[in-house]
């Protein structure tokens, strides 16, 4: 044995020091890391992003990816998710059903995802719940709005693989409704997009509305087609009808390009209470600027001055510092989706699916939209947000809420069993 | 001897997917699905287009028949596959009696013009029967019950199970589309094809000749469409949008027109080069485009027709 080198012992000695060093220096200089030393939890935690980046609606997908990779990079940075890192892959969801499909199986059976994040379209959301039973992963739906995926294939279906972290039509439909009740409109009309998003917040808007209020009536209505880029002919109806009140959930391009026809055609200083209820939406403050009339009902699935409060107005600088835009619904959506993954896996000790699912199940989440609690029965996030007034600020390009009425989850949220009387609003208190 | 190779090759790619359906992952066996039900609406369209020389931009609406007629009949009728399938192809078959029965007393661009309209109008009728079709969320939750036949039940809920029948199908397709080949009804489409005048002075009927094969093509798109339903287990209305109806058209230039095998290769580089590339970009639209303008620009008369060519020119230089 050379007296040069390290004898056995010593070196040995060294490596045990050099191994116990590196299992406790993170664990003493930074406490998140906790978890690498005693996690359950093994290999990277891989989640499959999926969402629209082709088409005229590419820019939600943008929107859905700021909020993920932005959610991604701090919390590995923080020690990731139980001492895991987390990994995401995105891919084109291209609103189709079938495309939608593929994804999920590619992620799940050829990349090993263990969690699925995204979708855009109802129809997609509502032909990946029985894909999602069969492939036995999660999915947090981060966009699509109808009720029916929640109400029928959760809680009557029974598919518990599914989650959805933003608020669906009711937000829509049942909250505009609680809005317009106490605005001095007895004529409601409508431009709304002609398919199933549409034709449903009408509905709930009329008859949640109808039982609101005794003397109102619903006079015309023009249902604009997918992909409508000339409104001029509805604008026209809805003048005709001469209603006190217009109630519009379309949405991005669509919404911006309808509003600036209106003003041409002079819609806004003869219908003086207007509801869009997708109208705070980022595409669509930031696509029209100061073009936005005043005094305009908005709201949408977040909004990113509510709530006031610190944890969100830092994320709001944060997100703006990292990819100078302020955060669209979507990005608070996909942003928050990876803090409730990262808290469920955190607080079952497992990235196994039944697992996860019982602790998303009632499970509270602060997040920059505020404090969101997971319905067990239907899956849905329950959490508020605001509805507002159009009004200019100098501190930005384009308009804000100024006042603002809050139509809470609890009670504009339809209920389970979501069949017979008390389970759709206004609830006797 | 050509036709005996040409036997043997299929012989082959059979007992490939054999084996493949035996020993394939989940997601292996649900890509191959889905190039195989794309080979079966490719191989009809192409009896319409690469044989009977129709160019149809409106055949989503008959697959979209056979995903509905399927849907339809498993929500309202009966739940046995082979029924449903047989609900789904009926409904396509006489949709596309009805449509061919307009479209085809014209020909080139005012054919192409009328089964765009057509198949426009088809989805139109799905976006807005809200009531029967569910509109554009569509019709979701088709199960893929067991085949009862009496005795014993074949499963067919796990994608190994369905996989085989999607094979029978298949097969069936491609036995379809070469007794077709090389029939004397395939010599009239292609006498149809070559010169209409001529074929007509011969004494044919060559409207109903091309009705004919219009149908049969529409019955085999509302097969794969009825199979692509239970694969998906929904139905959806883009599937009728002339997006959809041309990607056989696609294939069929991708992989070679008027040859068996052309609609076969081209459904799986179309399936197979999209997966691939959206491995490698989520913007994978640019590069799928830039690869399909490489392969239709550099392989003149498809994959299929090149390599046809190449063979048949070695050999005469051989001779």
């Amino acid at each position: 044995m050379s007296k040069k080198g390290m004898n056995r012992r010593q070196f040995v000695k060294a490596g045990l020091m050099t191994a116990a060093a590196a299992a406790l220096g993170p664990a003493v200089l930074k406490p998140t890391s906790l978890w690498a030393a005693e996690s359950k939890v093994k290999g990277p935690i891989k989640l499959g992003y999926q969402t629209v980046l082709s088409g005229t609606l590419a820019g939600y997908g943008e929107f859905h990816k700021m909020g993920a990779i932005m959610a991604m990079e701090e919390i590995n940075t923080a020690g990731g998710i139980a001492g895991n890192k987390l990994e995401i892959e995105f891919r084109d969801s291209t609103l189709k059903a079938p495309d939608a499909i593929q994804n999920a199986r590619y992620f799940v059976d050829s990349w090993g995802a263990d969690f699925l994040a995204g979708i855009d379209s109802s129809g997609q959301a509502l032909a990946l719940a029985p894909v999602m039973a069969e492939l036995d992963r999660v999915l947090m739906v981060t966009h699509a709005a109808t009720e029916k995926l929640t109400e029928e294939q959760v809680f009557k279906n029974g598919v518990k693989q599914i989650f959805r972290i933003v608020t669906p039509t009711y937000q829509d439909g049942n909250a505009a409704a609680f809005v317009a009740k106490d605005l001095p409109v007895k004529t409601w009309a409508t431009i709304n997009p002609k398919y199933e998003y549409g034709f449903t917040c009408w509905n709930m808007f009329k008859e949640t509305l109808s039982a609101l209020k005794k003397d109102v009536t619903f006079t015309a209505e023009s249902w604009a087609p997918f992909g409508t880029t000339d409104f001029r002919s509805h604008i026209n109806t809805i003048m005709d009808a001469k209603p006190e009140g217009l109630y519009s959930v379309e949405w991005a391009g669509e919404l911006i390009t309808m509003v600036k026809q209106g003003i041409q055609a002079g819609l806004f200083n003869q219908v003086k209470h207007v509801m869009f209820p997708v109208g705070a939406a980022m595409d669509v403050l930031e696509g029209l600027g100061a073009e936005m009339p005043d005094n305009i009902w908005i709201s949408g699935r977040y909004y990113f001055l509510y709530p006031n409060d610190k944890s969100n107005n830092d994320w709001v600088e944060r997100f703006h510092k990292r990819w100078q835009h302020y955060p669209a619904y979507v990005s608070e959506g996909a942003y928050s989706t990876m803090y409730a993954f990262k808290k469920a896996v955190e607080a079952a000790g497992s990235k196994e699916t039944k697992a996860v699912v019982g602790a998303l199940e009632g499970m509270t989440l602060d997040s920059p939209a505020g404090k969101r609690v997971f319905r067990k029965e239907d899956h849905q996030a329950m959490y508020d947000v605001p509805w507002g007034l159009t009004v200019s600020n100098p501190k930005y390009p384009f308009k804000i809420m100024g006042k603002q009425v809050m139509v809470p989850a609890k009670d504009c949220f339809a209920r389970p069993p979501f069949e017979g009387p008390g389970t759709k609003p206004p609830f006797k208190a | 001897m050509i036709t005996n190779k040409a036997y043997m090759a299929f012989g082959l790619l059979l007992a490939g997917l054999v084996v493949l359906g035996l020993a394939g992952d989940r997601f292996l066996l649900y890509i191959s699905m889905r190039i195989m039900i794309l080979a079966i609406f490719a191989l009809g369209f192409d009896i319409l287009f690469g044989r009977t020389g129709l160019l149809s931009f409106g055949h989503g609406a008959f697959y979209a028949g056979g995903a509905y007629g399927v849907a339809l009949c498993y929500m309202h009728l009966a739940k046995d596959p082979l029924l449903c399938l047989l609900a789904g192809v009926l409904l396509a078959t006489g949709l596309a009696l009805v449509i061919g029965f307009f479209c085809v007393r014209h020909t080139e661009i005012y054919f192409a013009m009328l089964t765009l309209a057509f198949g426009m109008m088809v989805f139109s009728l799905i976006w807005n029967l809200r009531e029967i079709t569910g509109g554009d969320d569509g019709l979701v939750g088709v199960g893929r019950q067991a085949i009862n036949l009496g005795l014993f039940k074949i499963p067919l809920r796990k994608e190994s199970e369905f996989y085989f029948l999607v094979l029978a199908f298949f097969t069936g397709a491609i036995w379809v589309a070469h007794r077709i080949r090389t029939s004397p009804f395939g010599l009239i489409l292609a006498g149809i094809r070559e010169n209409d005048r001529r074929t007509e002075f011969a004494g044919v009927n060559i409207r109903n000749y091309r009705l004919a094969a219009f149908v049969i093509s529409g019955a085999m798109a509302g097969l794969a469409g009825g199979l692509g339903v239970l694969l998906e287990s929904n139905a959806t209305p883009h599937i009728s949008h002339w997006s959809h109806s041309s990607d056989p058209v696609l294939v069929g230039l991708i992989g070679g027109l008027n040859t068996l095998a052309g609609p076969l290769v081209g459904s799986l580089v179309f399936v197979g080069l999209k997966e691939l590339v959206m491995r490698f970009t989520t913007y994978w639209m640019l590069f799928f485009g830039v690869v399909l303008l490489i392969i239709l620009l550099g392989f003149r008369g498809g994959v299929v027709g090149t390599l046809v060519q190449r063979l048949a020119g070695r050999r005469e230089v051989r001779s």
